[in-house]
């Protein structure tokens, strides 16, 4: 029996190890009873809270096959007031640093800067929440999922049992990731791939924090709990009604949203108001409450801003417009900003009277206010939208299209709107054709995103053209039907289709997961992430979304008008495609594929990280498509994978994130494997082939996911189906049967029946020989073993 | 400064190395001497006459073409042969001093670029700039390239054609 306490006032600190070895937790409040929370597991693996360097044996194995390429997006080093250093032709800093070495820290510093934007949201979920409910509320996951928190068990070496748990874990990252960030100094770490080792470790760090903070408020806020079937809710910039008051939340951080839900739920106010959000507030607060809306990705932002539908804009962290105050201004939009993270020079009223503060705002009394108590800005957020909604109809939000037309006239031609345009699109095109009435190429822009909507065109325009009002009002008066429905983020994968779909999928019948997250950065609008998708559920792999990958293929309907969500199913399973959440909803795809390790193949996960990223690594086909990944998140969450064993795809602007991990199939000896079974080191195959990799356009991504989903665990059966795919799908983007395919049969019968002829014409023409099937494959100290130690 | 030698994109420029602006004169006396050229034909250019303009100058002066993205499915439907590699495959090869060629007879000494996705192909161009010494880099594109070693300047349509058409010859 353990005494724990409910959370009241602050708790007193006390030295960790103490406490823990008495198993009690003392805080100031009511005493409660409860059973013994933490469970100790069974077996303790080598690595529990590894620090920085103890995963290293591990890092060093990937990037002796995965090496690190670098693509320097920048010659200089400026970190220091030694520099500026010119680092090109081979030349050092005054530090001594290299250019490699440069490149390795900078994606070091974006790892360390996602995983602390991730965890610093973890942890402030954590503590509001374990105020709300208490230390000792239960990690219940429900019937369905006994391994709930599959990265914590790995890293921390704990079961968790109750919300106060998480912050042993929390603490542990919190102080990995200040050793990190600390290696980024000047004059720290001198080795590329030690930087790249700690960069592994800090995305593990960031997967840690993901974790801790979607379970947190998945079990504190009762989100859906892993249900496939989690209700449909409304998406898109259409489906929210303009003749109520409108709250926009922009960000990621549910509470604020939660707040503002349950005052409107508190005041009966639910008909009378719009909630809506744009990035992962908007899927967090609709798996709070289905009848919120979801307005889109991080890409619809400054369009839906300058519509001026919103009246009250309530930001809370990552991936907002720093310039929201300015461009709510424009259409007399009141911000209210609700974390430490973003407070945008406004005073903050946390502690303030809420008629003053509604009195204040409504009033343009103030630009803004700072409100870090979000069951307050539930109640100022509805009582302001309420109040100003009338008074904003009046205003004229945009330009008429007559007056594009005119403004369009003014166009000089000067062509900077294109060339300052980071995904090269055609605006100046858009606007000449507007100023002959043919707002075309405006529609283009504006549809699926083709345009993000990043103002950089509108900044540089010579004539001071509003590019932005303009692509709103054509989209606004050609693009109709901007209404489609998404599945509400379901949360972790449960234990039971696990048991199902585990063996298919070791044994490749299933032929892999394909998992599309992240951001918006597309090369050629969200259409393609739709479209990946869609080829891969008709052909029979589990299809995972979160964040604004999720938003995004629910944008896209069939002819019959259906998006994918009413297509498929929300299963784990052949098929089904998975919705699993927010960005930090990312947690469940690792979570996933590590509980196919613990719950299909026995695996203890308690400090056992290397086998289990082995067993990944050499067994589980999946793959992350990150297609429009922009953020240091998206950076940190990749790397993170990655070291669990999981290849990730990139678009091109992937490239410049510097550093990609690029396998070599002209260097057999790296593709080498132990065979667990047999103990022999046996030839392996370049499977997967890269751990990341950016491609050029959709259909160069569509081939390299299906030829990444490859394992040297596929039975020959498996290996069937998935040679058959990733043959279909060459032929059906590049016209022809792949060159390297005879790389992947190790015997006859791996051979697709449908392409038998040609593929055994190749084999003959390469000279192949058939080679062992390995029956345990991997790539755990087989050098030790290859020598005979 | 002369417009036609800022980036097509400004903000790709990275640091003092910038490349030299080139005539097609000048890129002519690059092919002549190079022992073992290499062409990298992107998709940008899938179905536009400049692909065939491009495949003309790879053929005029023999050079082998690896094509990226999915570019290989549109040259082979015109009966042009290329391998086919990822952009970041093959320049990840390129900038390893030991790897054999596309036609395993010896790294390449200098890499023709042209219709690689911009902003992208500068990121590769960066890669070989930093970390390939052994070989040069010439970018065919209308666009200004200043992590290439040499590049053609920006230009429009008509003069650019002009350019590839005097490579052709
Ligand atoms: S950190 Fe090193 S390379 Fe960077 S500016 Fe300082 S001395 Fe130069
Ligand atoms: S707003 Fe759109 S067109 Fe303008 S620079 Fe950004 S992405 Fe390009
Ligand atoms: S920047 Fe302005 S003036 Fe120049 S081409 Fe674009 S729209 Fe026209």
């Amino acid at each position: 029996m353990v005494i724990t306490v409910a959370h009241r006032p602050k708790p007193k600190e006390f030295k960790d190890d103490f406490w823990k070895s008495k198993n009690i937790n003392i805080s100031i409040g009511d005493i409660v009873e409860t059973e013994q929370r933490e469970e100790a597991p069974e077996s303790m693996g080598p690595t529990p809270k590894p620090n920085v360097t103890d995963l290293r044996s591990w890092d060093m194995k990937l990037l002796k096959r995965y090496e690190p390429f670098y693509a320097p997006f920048c010659d200089m080093c400026c970190l220091c007031t030694y520099g500026k250093c010119d680092l090109t032709g081979g030349k050092k800093g005054a530090c001594g640093i290299d250019i490699e070495a440069q490149q390795a820290r900078t994606v070091l510093l974006a790892c360390c800067i996602g995983a602390a934007a991730h965890s610093a949201h973890a942890r402030h979920l954590l503590e509001y929440l374990i105020e709300k409910k208490g230390a000792d509320f239960p990690l219940d996951l429900g019937m369905d999922i006994d391994i709930e928190a599959p990265i914590i068990r790995t890293v921390i070496g704990k079961v968790p049992k109750a919300l106060g748990d998480l912050r042993e874990a929390m603490d542990y990252m919190e102080e990995q990731n200040l050793h990190l960030l600390s290696s980024c100094h000047t004059g720290q770490e001198g080795s590329s791939v030690d930087f790249e080792s700690k960069a592994f470790q800090a995305g593990l760090m960031d997967n840690l924090g993901m974790e801790i903070g979607d379970i947190a408020q998945i079990v504190a806020l009762n989100l859906p709990k892993g249900d496939p079937d989690a209700p449909l809710v409304e998406l898109g910039m259409g489906s929210i009604d303009r003749d109520k008051p409108v709250v926009l939340c922009i960000g990621h951080n549910v509470s604020p949203g939660a707040g503002i839900i349950d005052y409107l739920e508190d005041q009966d106010l639910e008909d009378d108001v719009e909630v809506c959000g744009i990035c992962c507030a908007a899927l967090d607060i609709t798996r709070y409450n289905k009848n919120a809306k979801v307005v889109g990705p991080i890409s619809k932002q400054l369009k839906f801003v300058r519509s001026g539908v919103a009246d009250v804009i309530v930001v809370d962290e990552q991936c907002v417009r720093t310039d929201i105050l300015e461009e709510a201004k424009k259409n007399k939009a009141a911000v209210i900003a609700t974390t430490d993270k973003i407070c945008l020079g406004f005073p903050d009223m946390t502690e303030e009277d809420s008629d003053k503060i509604v009195k204040q705002l409504v009033n343009d009394e103030v630009e803004g206010v700072l409100i870090l108590d979000p069951d307050k800005v539930g109640e100022i957020a509805t009582r302001v939208a309420m109040q100003i909604a009338k008074d904003r109809e009046a205003l004229k939000l945009l330009p008429d299209l007559d007056e594009i037309q005119e403004m369009a006239k003014e166009c000089t031609e000067c062509g900077w709107c294109q060339r300052v345009c980071p995904n090269s699109q055609p605006m100046m095109d858009a606007v000449i054709g507007a100023a002959e009435g043919d707002f075309s190429e405006f529609q283009r822009l504006y549809e699926n995103d083709v345009c993000y909507t990043c103002g950089r065109c509108e900044q540089e325009c010579e004539r001071d053209l509003p590019l932005m009002s303009m692509l709103t009002k054509v989209g606004e008066h050609y693009v109709k039907d901007e209404r489609y429905n998404i599945r509400a983020g379901r949360g972790p994968v449960q234990d039971v289709e696990i048991r199902r779909v585990g063996a298919p999928l070791v044994l490749g019948e299933i032929p892999g997961v394909v998992a599309f997250v992240g951001c918006t950065n597309y090369p050629e609008g969200g259409e393609d992430v739709a479209k990946m998708a869609e080829e891969f559920l008709e052909r029979n792999y589990i299809v995972i979304a979160s964040g604004c990958g999720a938003m995004t293929i629910g944008e896209y309907r069939d002819e019959e008008g259906r998006t994918l969500y009413e297509r498929y199913s929300g299963d784990f399973d052949a098929k089904g495609l998975v919705n699993v959440g927010s960005c930090v909803s990312n947690s469940h795809i690792a979570g996933a594929c590590i509980k196919i390790a613990n719950i299909f193949a026995k695996k203890p996960l308690e400090g056992n990280f290397e086998e289990i990223a082995d067993y990944i690594l050499n067994r589980v086909g999946a793959c992350g498509v990150a297609w429009g990944a922009y953020s240091q998140k998206a950076a940190a969450i990749a790397t993170g994978v990655n070291r669990w064993g999981i290849p990730v795809v990139l678009g091109p602007h992937g490239s410049k994130y510097r550093r990609l991990f690029l396998g070599r199939t002209d260097k057999q000896e790296t593709w080498d494997l132990n065979d667990l079974r047999t103990g022999k080191v046996i030839e392996g195959e370049p499977a997967p082939e890269h751990l990341l990799y950016a491609a050029e356009n959709r259909e160069e991504a569509t081939v390299i996911i299906a030829k990444l989903c490859l394992r040297p665990s596929d039975t020959s059966k498996g290996r069937q189906i998935k040679l058959n795919h990733y043959i279909d799908l060459h032929k059906k983007y590049f016209g022809t049967l792949p060159e390297d395919v005879y790389k992947f049969v190790r015997v006859e019968k791996d051979i697709p029946i449908t392409h038998k002829k040609e593929v055994m014409d190749m084999l003959e023409e390469k000279g192949w020989e058939p080679r062992a099937l390995p029956q345990e494959p991997s790539t755990m100290n087989f050098r030790e073993k290859a020598e005979g130690k | 400064m002369n417009e036609r030698v800022i980036p097509w994109q400004p903000t790709v420029i990275a640091g003092p190395k910038q490349a030299l602006l080139v005539t097609p004169e000048t890129a002519q006396m690059m092919l002549q001497k190079a022992k073992r050229p290499l062409m990298i034909i992107g998709p940008l250019i899938n179905s536009s006459p400049v692909q065939a303009l491009a495949t003309k100058i790879a053929e005029r002066w023999n050079i082998p073409i690896v094509s990226t993205g999915d570019a290989f499915k549109s040259l082979n439907e015109a009966g042009i042969s290329s391998q086919s590699y990822g952009v970041v495959e093959i320049i990840n090869l390129l900038k390893d001093p030991d790897w054999k060629g596309v036609n395993n007879e010896g790294q390449h000494d200098l890499v023709v670029f042209i219709g690689v996705i911009y902003y992208m192909g500068s990121q590769g161009l960066s890669t070989l700039k930093h970390f390939a010494p052994h070989l040069k880099t010439l970018t065919l594109c209308k666009f200004f390239h200043s992590n290439a070693d040499a590049s053609f300047p920006n230009m429009k349509d008509e003069e650019w054609i002009k350019y590839l058409e005097k490579l052709a010859e």
